[in-house]
């Protein structure tokens, strides 16, 4: 802690001054005085810094040369005269061409100077989403990236995806390497354990405040990510957190409340009860099979349907504060922070909070040294409630029953015979209790001009506490419990993530044309990671709940380590500022892989070519420039996957003896690193003053030596064979277009849109192996969705079952649609067992666009993102159908003739009737239509996922300096947001964006039952002082 | 200063990983969870407990298509004999036979034949278990990793495994072993003797199934039933554990708390209440609960409970009787199923030694219940129970057969080799329309298969025959 004493002497030592020579004030155009403009005197090494209202003054002779710059104004020069008094107004720099980009190692760079796209989002932009997640910050914003959300529950993860899937590991974390400060942190999403159902967790970079962040640059690349190895292979997240500026001390003050509720319905049928064959019987298991409601309430009183799917979930309330406190002086600047938020859900029960505190400092001990460092420390957790579960229920619960009235006074569930939602999101609880400690330190040294050594070290210690709870018989009679036993699991984990990083930077100025930058460094990364599990089976006194109170006990231990080291240099050249060739080449050794195959180089290559700095274009060509990239990365497996083991299960000691069992997953011996290798080509281009930009990015990259754990037949005495499996290539454009459409004082119009195609294809899989499960979802009656992975084809189909079709041709594995039903003797549609594909669960086409208007003090803010080409399996209209709530299935007591032709190729004439038991025609219909027929074809629930979403709309409103003179702010802005207020989708459901596995895997594509989207509104109030 | 040390440290540290080695600092792959090898009776423990597990997981399925259980709810898909994934079930034989596989080479190595010997007789269990219901499986091709997609064996060529398995096994139980079981053998804690019984009886277990098939010989069951179990002290079973309760003790114990489950089917009812036999036996109440009026009413398979409550109107699995209770055995083979292959076997070749058998298999199963003698004297002196050698027809052994496999299994077994010609039995209410008002004869085969290993699979449906069950 020694550094922070340090930082704080520096910052309260005051400041140095020079002379008396020239003296002055410098404002912006509107009069305000900047505090902190360096001035420096040309050709010298003097200089001096404004002070709190603006005025310097530095010693220097006429004729000198006077530089004025400041973050985010243009450099002003102005010769000294006789005139000892210079006042001077900088103007805001609006070339966003000379945007500043943070890349590896938080390095600055010109974005002109890359040879690789490269995109940043601004603090503005992150805040005005009303985002807690940082990742679902970036939802739109950004071509390329695609942000996925998991489903409506507080605290629940979001995945990010950069340019497709690069890993075909189904469980593996495509999502990219999240860097803070030069520094990667843990982002894993640790979802709920085997035992238990979906909770719907969180990903740990929500662990961020967003109000503590500076900006986030996405790096898409390999070429972008060479630096950071093997833990960036899908790219980087590169977050800057606020720092403080030199100046007067600044505080600032966000508070925010915020309401939110489900989205999105599927259409529900209300005219049939509980009961089956049409008949009522109000303890029946089926819901919604049984007569029409009207007709039984003619002699039930009270009998009516409950709309118990509106009524089911609560309003969300969120609220959000943060305060910061800034500033600094010439050589030292400081940040502090400190953040509350709280989020109840829809689901009744549903919470979760965050606190996080955040200190920062840099310090510039003198010309040569500087150091900086930061600490963030974060609480969070909530209850998070079966939700997989919940609306499996809520598909049980019979329709004519309040299912708010779920409690009898006793404590005991109140129900007919199936378990009540929400009383089992009340008492089936799972609380987790996070604490973080995130921290870095950089130092830096330049003993002479053209070196700098630097070091980082990096550290992200947490703790994860859960404990899951659910309640066994209170012992009263004619209860129904939720479990017989009851149980509860503590599980405790500790992840401690330690990263060193030490470089040698070496610049040098050939002449004046050729500028030379080369880095060389040496990465070590490792993470411990420990999970102990505690799980007590049978409370022996009902309603009280600790392990040390149940009479079957089981523990389970799972511990890993993975070390890292690599070695890296990277060569930047600038000619005449209009060529800049970039080289790197790095060598990673890991922990996981085979002793033999565990080091692994690769190279990478770009160049930017910034024609508009070398041929003379027309005035209104204001930049362009022309880039391409050539690189690879290299990437490692899990930490002990290798080889075969023996597990003892949960269950022994029994009798004092402990059993063991071959374990079912067996990594290859053998096995080799995978790498990727990835060309992209691009234009930045930018017209009118840069009123129009445009940037355009090609890029195709292929990873050859896929890392799979292959689901392979249990009869090969194995479940699971980690393997080098497959090659998968992606490729695709991305385009962003932004232009002021609307420039004056008082009115301007800002649009950005861009829009990401990305096209992936299976190249490879290893010899005996023909296809890959990737995840597959239950479905009724053979119905269950596969998504797998075969040759030729492309990443995300989603296989099932379908119709037979007349005159398909049998060697297809597509389904063609247009083709007629083929009809069965019985008068329904044949169904066809053999799995086809249905769909692809990629979107092919995503985008967002942005519009910012500005008028005087208001400003209006409108994001809009879609996906589209895209498929995926609605679970919940599986359910749905076998249990009669679609209102589709009202169609339960018509006859129909199923379009199609017989066997022969006649059409059909047969007329049969869709509902269950003996019809009006005599015959048996069984079970009827809907569940013999209609739910055992996968077909029917492959459904068109694409949808376009208002994502964010917000309207501020900043005080005038007249009002703001008057109160003793600084600044004062309100707003107004509105999140996921329109969807337009063909997708009949809940919001087709929630999904069931979490951020952590691939498994995208399966709705499931997860926890519903929702939207959401916000009031935000925002101070300086 | 502190950071100029750290600092200075780590440069060092990797400095020395740079121009040293990083080997050791990079050896940390060994899994600190699973050890890379196991010892003989770790496996022996794991593979006694699982077997005996299998024997539960399998009856879960098979016990509503013999109709000793029936759903509560109408349509349920375990009643209507609907195609369902069993991939729990599929993947735990598979994973007892794995062990079994590498406790029998790794016990041949070490010269431990009776390790060797039982895990034998197990894995032709496992293995019999699996062709039973499933007809044709990957075991050539199986544990020893030359491929990922192993092909399917016939179901004939399998039964020729079990048989070579239970040879072997008994074979190796009789030789020398440098290492004994003792406490890690859950099924006979170590004794060496009912391990061979074991063996024999389930010789005349899988040749039973035979009857129909060219080259049975009844003899050969006969010769194998006399070395075989000699009383019920010699039961192949695991006796449950407070820490892992036995499931059926589950099923009874959730739906004690309405959580519905392990309601009795109207035929077996009926079959034991005096209803479609003329004879009350005594071991339905130690078997079966009652409702609240102390009666035993069934539940129709596929109709569901109708306007029954939830509790006391139907007769269910209880808590705490033989087969129910918390540590209650789950039963692998049973003296008194051996007396009934008996029975059936000595059927055409020595009538009165059938009859004989087919009395002291109903004797034995009550006696495994503790039925008081009394009780057993009256069962026996019904007319029904016995009418005499003359009038005793193959009926009656698959009749007290079904009764004394309750909840086994074997049961479906004898089902499909009976072609469910038990009296009173009918089709369950809502029948799977895809079997053509027909019962099941096999199981689908698994999700999980069908896309792992969907090119070996061979083309069948529900109506497809075990090569045993000829028509």
């Amino acid at each position: 802690m020694k550094y922070i004493t340090l930082l704080l002497f520096v910052l309260f030592s005051g400041y140095t001054s020079f002379g008396q020579t020239i003296t002055g004030i410098v404002t912006d155009t509107n009069e305000a005085p900047l505090p902190g403009v360096t001035i420096i005197v040309g050709g010298t090494t003097k200089g001096a810094t404004t002070d709190f209202d603006g005025n310097y003054s530095i010693m220097a002779n006429t004729g000198d040369i006077l530089q004025f710059s400041y973050i985010g104004m243009q450099t002003r020069e102005i010769t000294v005269g006789s005139n000892n008094s210079i006042d001077v107004t900088l103007q805001e720099d609006s070339e966003q061409l000379d945007e500043v980009i943070v890349t590896a190692f938080g390095i600055s760079q010109e974005k002109k100077s890359l040879g690789y796209a490269a995109q940043n989002i601004d603090a503005e932009a992150i805040t005005k989403t009303k985002q807690t997640n940082l990742v679902s910050a970036l939802q739109g914003q950004v071509a390329g990236v695609q942000i996925t959300n998991s489903g409506g529950a507080p605290g629940q993860s979001a995945r990010i995806v950069i340019r497709g899937i690069n890993s075909l590991d189904p469980s593996a974390d495509n999502q990219p390497l999240f860097v803070v400060d030069g520094v990667p942190i843990d982002n894993s999403t640790i979802e709920s354990g085997n035992n238990e159902t979906a909770r719907g967790l969180t990903n740990r970079a929500a662990d961020i405040n967003p109000a503590d962040v500076e900006s986030m640059s996405v790096l898409k690349g390999a070429a972008a990510t060479a630096l950071y190895g093997v833990r960036a292979a899908n790219g980087a997240v590169i977050i800057t957190t606020k720092r403080g500026k030199s100046g007067r001390v600044s505080i600032n003050l966000n508070t925010s409340v915020g309401f939110e509720e489900l989205n999105s319905l599927p259409a529900l049928q209300d005219q049939y009860g509980q009961g089956f064959s049409g008949e009522y019987d109000p303890s029946s298991f089926w819901p919604s099979w049984g007569a029409p409601i009207s007709e039984v309430a003619l002699t039930v009183p009270d009998h009516k349907y409950q709309d118990n799917w509106n009524r089911a979930f609560n309003t969300g309330v969120q609220t959000d504060h943060s305060l910061s406190v800034s500033g600094g002086g010439e050589n030292a600047t400081f940040y502090g922070s400190f953040g509350r938020f709280d989020q109840k859900g829809i689901i009744p029960f549903s919470d979760w909070a965050r606190t996080s505190a955040k200190f920062s400092g840099t310090v510039k001990v003198s010309e040569k040294f500087d150091f900086s460092g930061s600490i963030n420390y974060t609480n969070s957790g909530g209850n998070r409630v079966p939700h997989d579960r919940f609306m499996e229920r809520m598909m049980y619960w019979s329709e004519t029953t309040d299912v708010r009235d779920y409690i009898n006074p006793d404590g005991t569930m109140k129900t007919y015979g199936n378990t009540n939602p929400i009383y089992d999101a009340r008492f089936s609880t799972f609380e987790d209790d996070v604490n973080r400690m995130i921290g870095n330190l950089n130092f830096n040294y330049s003993p002479t001009d053209w070196l700098t050594l630097s070091y980082r070290l990096g550290t992200d210690y947490y703790s994860d506490s859960r404990t899951a709870i659910t309640p066994g018989p209170k012992g009263i009679d004619g209860e129904v419990p939720l479990s017989s036993t009851g149980s509860i699991e503590e599980t405790r984990i500790n992840s401690k993530d330690i990263t060193s990083n030490f470089y040698i930077t070496l610049k040098k100025q050939w002449n004046d044309d050729l500028n030379t930058t080369l880095r060389m460094g040496n990465d070590v990364f490792q993470r411990k990671f420990d999970r102990v599990i505690g799980r007590g089976v049978d409370f022996v006194i009902p309603d009280f709940y600790n392990l040390n109170a149940t009479s079957q006990v089981f523990t389970n231990q799972d511990k890993t380590i993975r070390r890292l080291v690599g070695f890296y240099g990277d060569l930047m050249v600038n000619f005449k500022e209009y060529l800049f060739l970039n080289v790197t080449a790095r060598n990673d050794i890991s922990s996981t892989l085979p002793k033999d195959n565990n080091s692994f180089f690769y190279p990478s290559v770009n160049l930017g070519y910034v024609f508009s700095e070398h041929a003379d274009l027309p005035s209104w060509f204001t930049f362009g420039k022309l880039r391409g990239s050539w690189a690879q990365v290299g990437k490692d497996t899990n930490p002990h996957v290798l080889g075969i083991t023996y597990e003892a299960e949960d269950v022994f000691p029994l009798n004092g003896q402990v059993g063991f069992t071959r374990n079912s997953s067996f990594g290859d011996p053998e096995l080799k690193p995978e790498l990727t290798t990835s060309i992209e080509f691009g234009t930045q281009l930018s017209f009118f003053e840069s009123r129009l930009d445009l940037d355009v990015t090609y890029y195709k990259s292929n990873a050859v030596d896929q890392i799979i754990p292959v689901p392979i037949s249990d009869g090969t005495g194995f479940s699971e064979y980690i393997t080098n499996a497959g090659e998968i290539q992606n490729s695709g454009i991305e385009i962003v277009l932004g232009g002021d459409i609307i420039k004056n004082d008082d009115f301007q119009w800002t649009a950005t849109a861009n829009v990401s195609m990305n096209n992936n294809e299976i190249k490879s899989i290893r010899e005996g192996i023909d296809e890959i499960v990737v995840g597959s979802q239950f479905g009724y009656v053979g119905s269950s969705v596969t998504m797998k992975l075969v040759p030729g084809e492309a990443f995300g189909n989603l296989y099932g079952t379908s119709y037979q079709r007349a005159g398909a041709d049998e060697n297809s594995i597509f389904l063609d649609q247009d083709l007629p039903l083929v009809i069965g003797d019985d008068g329904f549609p044949v169904k066809n067992d053999d799995q086809l594909i249905l769909g692809n669960a990629v979107p092919k086409w995503f985008g967002g666009l942005r519009n910012e208007f500005t008028y005087k003090n208001f400003e209006l803010n409108v994001l809009v993102d879609f996906r589209a080409g895209l498929q995926q399996y609605n679970q919940f209209d599986n359910f749905l159908s076998a249990f009669g709530k679609p209102e589709y299935s009202l169609a339960r007591n018509d006859f129909r003739v199923f379009e199609g032709v017989l066997e022969d190729g006649t059409p059909n004439t047969q007329q049969v009737w869709l509902g269950q038991g003996v019809g009006p025609d005599g015959r048996d219909y069984g079970a009827g239509y809907w569940r013999n027929a209609y739910r055992g074809v996968s077909e029917n629930f492959v459904q068109d996922a694409s949808y376009i979403k208002l994502r964010n709309i917000s309207l501020a409103y900043n005080l005038g300096d007249k009002i703001l003179d008057r109160i003793p702010f600084k600044s004062l802005r309100i707003s107004l947001a509105a999140n996921n207020i329109l969807l337009y989708t063909p997708w009949d459901g809940f919001d087709p964006e929630s999904f069931s596995a979490g951020a952590g895997g691939n498994a995208v594509g399966f709705t499931g039952l997860g926890f519903p989207g929702t939207q959401s509104y916000f009031l935000t109030f925002n101070f300086g002082l | 200063m502190k950071f100029k040390y750290i600092s200075t440290k780590l440069f060092t540290l990797g400095l020395a990983c740079m121009v040293l080695s990083c080997d050791s600092y990079l050896d940390v792959n060994a899994n600190p969870n699973n050890p890379e090898d196991a010892p003989l009776s770790g496996l022996m423990i794991n593979s006694t407990y699982e077997s005996a597990y299998n024997v539960y997981r399998v009856g879960d399925i098979t016990s509503n298509y013999v109709q000793y259980i029936a759903s509560p709810n109408p349509a349920s898909s375990s009643d209507t004999m609907e195609p369902i994934s069993n991939d729990v079930t599929w993947f735990r034989l598979y994973n007892v036979m794995t062990d079994l596989s590498v406790l029998i080479d790794k016990a041949e190595e070490e010269g431990a034949a009776h390790y060797q010997g039982a895990a034998q007789i197990l894995m032709a269990l496992n293995l019999a278990t699996g062709v039973d219901i499933f007809g044709a499986i990957p075991f050539s091709e199986s544990f020893n990793f030359e491929t990922v997609t192993p092909k399917y064996d016939s179901d004939v060529e399998l039964y020729a495994s079990v048989m070579t398995y239970l040879n072997d096994g008994l074979n190796n139980l009789q030789g020398e072993t440098t290492a004994s079981i003792g406490a890690d053998d859950f099924i006979y804690e170590g004794d060496v003797a009912k391990w061979i019984s074991f063996g024999n009886m389930l010789k005349a277990r899988y040749m039973i199934h035979l009857k129909e098939v060219q080259g049975y010989s009844a003899n050969e069951v006969l010769t194998a039933v006399e070395n075989g179990l000699q009383s019920n002290e010699d039961n192949a079973k695991v006796d449950f554990f407070e820490q892992s309760v036995n499931p059926w003790f589950n099923v009874a114990r959730n739906n004690a708390d309405l959580l519905l489950g392990g309601w009795i089917s109207e035929q077996f009812i009926q079959a034991l209440d005096g209803t479609s036999y003329n004879a009350i036996d005594p071991r339905l109440k130690l078997m079966v609960g009652t409702t609240d009026t102390e009666e035993f009413i069934g539940t129709e398979n596929g109709a569901g409970r109708g306007n029954a409550p939830e509790q006391g109107a139907r007769s269910t699995l209880i808590e705490g009787q033989y087969y129910t209770s918390e540590t209650a055995p789950l039963l692998i083979a049973t003296y008194s199923e051996q007396k009934f292959i008996e029975a059936e076997a000595a059927f055409t070749v020595d009538k009165a030694r059938s009859y004989q058998a087919y009395l002291d298999g109903i004797v034995a199963h009550m006696e495994m219940l503790s039925v008081p003698q009394e009780e057993i004297d009256t069962y026996l002196t019904n007319p029904g129970v016995s009418m005499g050698e003359a009038a005793f027809s193959i009926d009656a052994i698959f009749k007290e057969k079904w009764i004394a496999m309750f909840l086994h299994p074997e049961s479906w077994n004898d089902a499909r080799r009976y072609d469910y010609q038990y009296k009173n039995m009918t089709l369950p209410v809502n029948l799977n329309t895809e079997l053509n008002g027909q019962y099941i004869r096999r199981l689908p085969y698994t999700d999980n298969e069908i896309s792992r290993n969907g090119q070996n699979i061979p083309s069948v449906t529900l109506l497809d025959r075990i090569f045993w069950d000829v028509e």
